[in-house]
């Protein structure tokens, strides 16, 4: 087989096989089976079903080493390996789907609820069992050969393939978004889209076209268009500013291109920013691992409706809380964020001493108390226990109120870029670097005079603050506050945010709450299969790119920058040295000038 | 030395881990622009003696006393604020961190804004930071070539074990202490570099006017740079003197090579 062991072949076959079987069996399959994609033929079941044999064709044909030497395989060495780790994996899939057709679906049924008949028509392509078989290991040995080719070729060939088909999936995925912009916007849909459907053919052609074309042109000039943009943004602060207004214009635009539904997305993303980056002061600004930053999210949304004043919802109707101070909410998220610092230092001060794996345990904890408080009899008359409150204000000024979501955009867009800006000052500073050192290495951080205690009640401080913001304007968003909504899923959604973004990076903050939060939110189609496709992406990005999708630029510099530099560097020495010898003498350095 | 200003002074300090004393019943004193070396066998407390001065160990008895006043139970930031700097046996930097700003770091504990100057930048915090990268540069600059350049943006990970530990000194240099501790400085660095490293400490007194305490196994530098040599054994104080009078204690050379009477 050469360059790949039969073995791995028949592993990679195998684990292959199981994913096929495992989306069908959660239903994923055949509830996308006609879900079209690109013209009739390309739905998202049949993409589902190509993808297990060709990831599999891909990862079995992964450089090793033989006999100390490092294989590449060829291309074609690649495709057969492949193809065959794709028969295995379509054979053993078929042989699964006719056991069930013996066995009887019904019998499947009674513990994968999902499964149907339905979905043996589907992945057999309604041709019957034995030819349904013949049908899944073509479509394996295609798959895996393709997979195997891929990752055989060069990066110049593999990415713009890769890059062209998944922007397509992704297009015909977003088909019942982007035409309703498109409308918005004057255009026509059906130059791109199918009347109820997705992309058609010519256009997911183009797609496909123009994505790669653009990568292999950006591949071709990007290094030197980037330096361009290097060079200019060091020696030009203008070009900088500039391209901070485009994108700040761009941003201030958005709600108006892309309509209500999106724009109430978009709020959502904005809210997970607010969380991303206050938790991004404490994770990756101070390494100091909280699990239970859901805590400052509660606190920011609660205290906002008592600091502005809302209703309780009891069972014999609205009640008036046991405190409220009405407060503007101009001045009353200020009073929110200045009390959430407060807590900050109250649920920092106990875990002082804790490190790692204990301050992850004890900040659950501490997480969890506060979403129990919630829905606690004792703080009922606060916070309205389980019933929960309403009428929380809209920060409206003059009549102009932000809750509905192309106006709340832009509410949450002010403070976002607020605590972007916050954020970027306090790294830049002396306090970003004592964070840092302490990240590094807390007890030589403390060894060189910084002190440890303040700069981790500093961070939970300002993480708080930050965060209890993100809870106020969730209460403006929704209006109405209740337990459900302050889970440990919010703790464990807003670290994903910030992790797989790329820790201590803000730019990355932004594009992780635009991938977590937004992308799920415009796929509504998904939302019972949200947590397992967020758990898939999350494995598969922390594999592929472990420093996050933009990860802090201070840890990946250019190397080729430095290149340049050192080798400037290295010819001033060289010279240093032509000019003079050093010589011991006795036990003394001393350097001599060379007679020249 | 008898007029000169006592800096340092350990009262009978004593600290154990478990049944292990490691100092037991020490005393020494440095003087104020002294270069003490402090020598002794593996195991002999002269690491557990720094960690003691430094902080980060708290004496189960005696008393640490700098310029007279008593330095346990402070915090080692705290200590560190008071001017004592030092340096670890294995080096210790923060690795990701550039060069320039390891050294800026030690420049903390001099300089004090806050939240609300580093998000509104007045003039005074500008200002800081520009003396804060000044002073930097000139810690690193006190070794010369060898952390200049582009050198000073790379992560520190990345710089050669003797760079590494230049930089280490150049970063407690940059905290602006009056006593520097040198844990083994030349561990780990190769003939040339020793000697280099030797002038360096000479120059960190003469120049810099610190006083230096410094551990160190090789006896050509504590030959060569030390005013005064204290020796260490099981925790105590075993000689103290010249390089010429402790190299010649017998109890220093039984220490060393072991009883004569045992072969």
């Amino acid at each position: 087989m050469g360059p790949v062991g039969l073995r791995s072949a028949i592993a990679a076959g195998l684990v292959g096989a199981f994913a096929s079987l495992y989306l069908a069996l959660v239903g994923l399959t055949e509830r996308f089976g006609d879900l079209e994609l690109i013209g009739e033929q390309v739905t998202l079941g049949r993409v589902l079903l190509v993808v297990p044999p060709l990831v599999a064709g891909y990862v079995v044909t992964r450089p090793r080493v033989v006999a100390g030497e490092r294989r590449i395989p060829t291309r074609v060495e690649a495709a057969f390996a492949g193809a065959s780790t794709g028969a295995i994996a379509g054979a053993v899939f078929g042989a699964a789907v006719a056991f069930a057709e013996w066995f009887d679906v019904n019998r499947i049924r009674e513990v994968f609820i999902t499964v149907s008949p339905g979905l043996i028509e589907f992945v057999t392509f309604e041709r019957g069992v034995a030819a349904g078989f013949v049908i899944l290991v073509v479509i394996g040995v295609l798959g895996g050969a393709v997979g195997g080719a891929l990752r055989a070729s060069s990066p110049l060939v593999r990415t713009p393939i890769v890059l062209g088909a998944s922007v397509a999936i992704l297009l015909g995925l977003l088909q019942r978004i982007i035409p309703v912009a498109m409308r918005q916007l004057d255009l026509e849909p059906s130059v791109l889209y199918e009347v109820s459907g997705g992309l058609t053919i010519p256009a997911g052609v183009g797609v496909i076209a123009v994505t790669a074309g653009a990568n292999v042109l950006w591949t071709r000039s990007g290094p030197r268009v980037r330096d361009r943009i290097r060079t200019s943004a060091r020696e030009q602060p203008v070009a900088r500013t500039a391209v901070l207004i485009v994108v700040l214009a761009v941003a201030a635009i958005l709600p108006l291109l892309v309509g209500s539904v999106i724009s109430e997305v978009l709020g959502t993303v904005m809210v997970f920013m607010l969380l991303g980056l206050g938790l991004n002061i404490v994770v990756g600004y101070a390494g100091l691992l909280d699990l239970g930053y859901v805590a400052f999210f509660a606190f920011g949304a609660y205290a906002l409706a008592l600091v502005t004043g809302a209703t309780l919802n009891t069972t014999t109707g609205a009640a008036e809380p046991a405190f409220a101070l009405g407060l503007n909410f101009y001045i009353g998220v200020w009073v929110v964020a200045a009390l959430a610092a407060g807590v900050g230092l109250l649920i920092g001060a106990p875990v002082l001493r804790l490190r790692g794996d204990y301050l992850a345990i004890v900040t659950l904890g501490l997480g969890e108390i506060v979403s129990i408080l919630t829905q606690s009899r004792w703080l009922q008359p606060f916070v309205g226990g389980l019933q929960g409150m309403r009428g929380i204000t809209d920060g409206a000024i003059g009549g102009l109120s932000f809750r509905p979501p192309q106006n709340f955009y832009y509410l949450a867009l002010a403070f976002v870029v607020l605590a972007v800006f916050v954020s970027w000052r306090l790294s830049a500073s002396r306090i970003g670097r004592a964070w840092n050192a302490m990240r590094e290495d807390e007890q030589v951080a403390d060894a060189m005079g910084i002190s440890t205690t303040k700069y981790k009640l500093l961070a939970f401080a300002m993480g708080g603050a930050i965060g209890s913001i993100g809870g106020a304007l969730f209460a403006v968003k929704i209006g109405s506050l209740t337990p459900a909504s302050f889970q440990i899923l919010v703790s464990i959604t807003a670290l994903a945010v910030v992790i797989l973004g790329g820790l201590g990076s803000i730019p990355g903050v932004v594009v992780g709450a635009l991938v977590l939060i937004g992308l799920p939110g415009l796929l509504r189609e998904f939302e019972e299969y949200r947590l397992l496709i967020y758990g898939g992406v999350l494995v598969a990005i922390m594999v592929l790119r472990p420093q996050g999708l933009v990860p802090n630029v201070r840890r990946t510099r250019e190397l080729h920058e430095e290149e340049v530099e050192q080798d400037a560097w290295a010819k001033g020495v060289a010279e240093h040295e032509e000019a003079y010898a050093t010589v011991v003498v006795g036990d003394t350095v001393v350097e001599e000038k060379r007679p020249e | 030395m008898s007029d000169a200003a006592l800096l340092l002074e350990l009262r009978n300090v004593a600290k154990h881990f478990g049944g292990l004393y490691a100092l037991s019943g020490l005393d020494m004193q440095v003087n104020e622009g002294e270069i003490v070396s402090v020598i002794g066998p593996n195991g002999a407390g002269k690491s557990t003696m720094f960690n003691v001065v430094t902080g980060l160990y708290e004496p189960d008895d005696g008393d640490v006393l700098f310029k007279g006043q008593s330095v346990v139970g402070l915090a080692p930031n705290q200590i560190t604020r008071l001017g004592i700097a030092r340096t670890f046996q294995t080096v210790h930097l923060f690795p990701n961190m550039t060069v320039l700003e390891n050294a800026m770091v030690g420049q903390h504990c001099r300089t004090r804004s806050g939240v609300f100057g580093a998000v509104l930048r007045p003039p005074g915090t500008r200002r800081e930071e520009e003396r804060i990268r000044g002073r930097a540069k000139e810690a690193l600059e006190f070794f010369g070539r060898r952390l200049a350049g582009y050198r000073q943006d790379q992560p520190a990970f990345t710089l050669s074990y003797a760079n590494r530990r230049r930089l280490e000194m150049a970063r407690a240099m940059a905290t602006e202490p009056i006593l520097i501790c040198l844990d083994e400085p030349t561990a780990g660095m190769n003939p040339r570099e020793t000697l280099e490293l030797r002038d360096h400490i000479k120059r960190m007194r003469d120049e810099r006017g610190l006083t230096v305490l410094v551990i160190e196994h090789d006896m050509r530098v504590v030959k060569g740079v030390s005013d005064r040599v204290i020796a260490l054994d099981y925790g105590r104080k075993i000689a103290e003197g010249s390089y010429g009078e402790v190299a010649n204690d017998p109890q220093v050379i039984e220490a060393y090579l072991g009883t004569k009477a045992a072969g």
